[in-house]
């Protein structure tokens, strides 16, 4: 039995939902599980075209869970049209970076390096796992 | 092509969960007005800071179409918010 599930009929159990109400958080559950994600060896090795961020948490006693899903396609615009940011806008970006502790110099970052770098995003699988929850950002 | 509708779910505790279906077609056709000022908007700016019109206006549009699949489905204990674009 999963923790969630067990949380209601633990809820219901001291009184503090009715049965109806655990029943209707249980299908709210089941309806709105994500389908098990794909681990690392079994993702499909053909082009990715989807980033996707899955958070599971537990915040306050109750599960959190965070489940985006981005195309690469968007990154890909995204960066184009950054390219179009003027130079005077990227040096005023530059020194606010600079005053909040992040050195980088946006004016050396070129639109082929980061469309290089979203290329190669499906090969990156990052998986964190606490107690608290666990996190996974990979391309599908 | 352009998303063609975006879903809408929240799902409040003790509520019925809410859908809705937006279909972008029809928010564009509706606020056609306000678009084509938003757009001589951004013309006008893009004049005034130096920035490529053409490729500004074909960087908006690639973004647009690129939104297609993305979902964002949020979720704490029994509330919930999904969107998603298609």
């Amino acid at each position: 039995m999963n923790e969630d599930r067990k949380s209601i009929l633990s809820l219901l159990a001291e009184g503090k939902i009715t049965a109806d109400e655990a029943e209707r958080l249980i299908t709210a559950l089941e309806r709105g599980r994500p389908a098990a994600a794909p681990s690392a060896e079994t993702l499909p090795k053909g082009k990715a075209k989807y980033l996707r961020v899955m958070v599971d948490a537990r915040e306050d006693g109750e599960p959190s869970r965070v489940n985006v899903r981005v195309p690469l396609q968007l990154l890909r615009a995204g960066v184009k049209l950054a390219a179009l940011l003027p130079p005077p806008a990227l040096n005023r970006a530059n020194a606010e970076l600079a005053k909040s502790g992040w050195p980088i110099d946006l004016t050396q970052l070129k639109p082929e390096q980061l469309e290089e770098l979203i290329d190669h995003l499906h090969d990156v699988t990052v998986e964190v796992d606490d107690p608290a929850g666990t996190v996974r950002v990979f391309c599908e | 092509m352009i998303p063609q509708l975006v879903t809408v779910r929240f799902t409040r505790p003790r509520g019925r969960p809410v859908r809705i279906w937006i279909p972008v077609l029809l928010v564009v056709l509706v606020g056609a007005p306000i678009l084509i000022l938003a757009v001589l908007a951004g013309i006008v700016a893009c004049l005034v800071y130096g920035i490529a019109v053409a490729r500004a206006l074909a960087g908006a549009w690639r973004l647009a179409c690129a939104l297609r699949g993305t979902r964002f489905d949020l979720a704490h204990g029994s509330t919930s918010v999904l969107v998603s674009i298609r």
